[in-house]
């Protein structure tokens, strides 16, 4: 097997499975029934990490590019925006959790709905841009 | 505990093992059979730009530049691409095959042109 696209294709079922849980976990504390603070937060951990793996996995894709070409992916124009669009989304899906895990605890159920619809509105954002990176350079 | 260490190991020496992309690229090629290099085109016509791309094992698509500037992004490894308009003056066009992540792997061809 080709090391560099083994590679390549591992670094992407990491950022496949955490576009799956920045989305999922989002979708589940929303729908969850009845509302349990506890369990909430547990699914806040765990879209907290999946946002940082994204940022990882997206890192080591250039990363990997780097090593093997000595050059990043050549992109520009709509890539380039769905790349910005997806490093911010990331961001702001890192700094919310961030801040669900600190004030959560003193919020209503009301206020951790919006938060969450906030981040699952982020990975959407995030994968919807993904698609246009894939495909545009 | 054990799984990610395997894990870990297993990224590590990926990323560690010293692999030569040239050796890897050698059976990559790109043929471009119009416009010739030195080419004098017609500022009031629209180029075609025929080529012909053997992608090798690294290679899955072609990026097409004029004068370093992105202009295409080409899956069919042979066939034409209608250049838009050039300025009159000299334009160097480049096609070089790019992997799956969009990353030249450095196989390319550039001809020079002049528009007039």
């Amino acid at each position: 097997m080709d090391a560099q696209n083994f590679a390549y294709a591992l670094t992407q079922v990491i950022h496949n499975f955490g576009a799956a849980a920045v989305v999922g976990g989002a979708g589940a504390a929303i729908y969850m029934r009845p509302p349990d603070p506890l369990r909430e937060r547990a699914l806040a951990w765990l879209v907290g990490i999946a946002w940082a793996v994204q940022i990882g996995s997206g890192a080591l894709f250039g990363a990997i590019s780097f090593y093997y070409y000595g050059r990043f992916p050549d992109i520009s124009g709509i890539a380039t925006a769905a790349l910005f669009v997806k490093a911010i989304g990331a961001g702001l899906g890192v700094l919310l959790i961030v801040i669900y895990l600190l004030r959560a605890a003193y919020w209503t159920e009301a206020r951790r709905k919006q938060v969450w619809h906030g981040l699952i509105g982020l990975g959407i954002i995030a994968l919807t841009a993904a698609a246009f990176l894939r495909w545009f350079s | 505990m054990r799984s990610h260490s395997v894990f870990s190991c297993l990224l590590g020496t990926l990323l560690l093992a010293p692999l030569p992309a040239p050796a890897l690229s050698a059976e990559a090629s790109v043929n471009i059979a119009s416009p010739a290099d030195g080419a004098k085109l017609d500022a009031m016509e629209q180029a075609k730009l025929v080529y012909k791309v053997v992608a090798g094992p690294h290679g899955d698509h072609v990026h097409v530049y004029v004068d370093n500037k992105e202009v295409g992004i080409l899956r069919k490894l042979e066939g034409s691409y209608t250049l838009e308009t050039l300025a009159v003056g000299a334009h160097t066009i480049c096609v070089k095959v790019v992997n799956k992540a969009h990353v030249p792997i450095g196989v390319e061809k550039c001809i020079k042109v002049s528009v007039e």
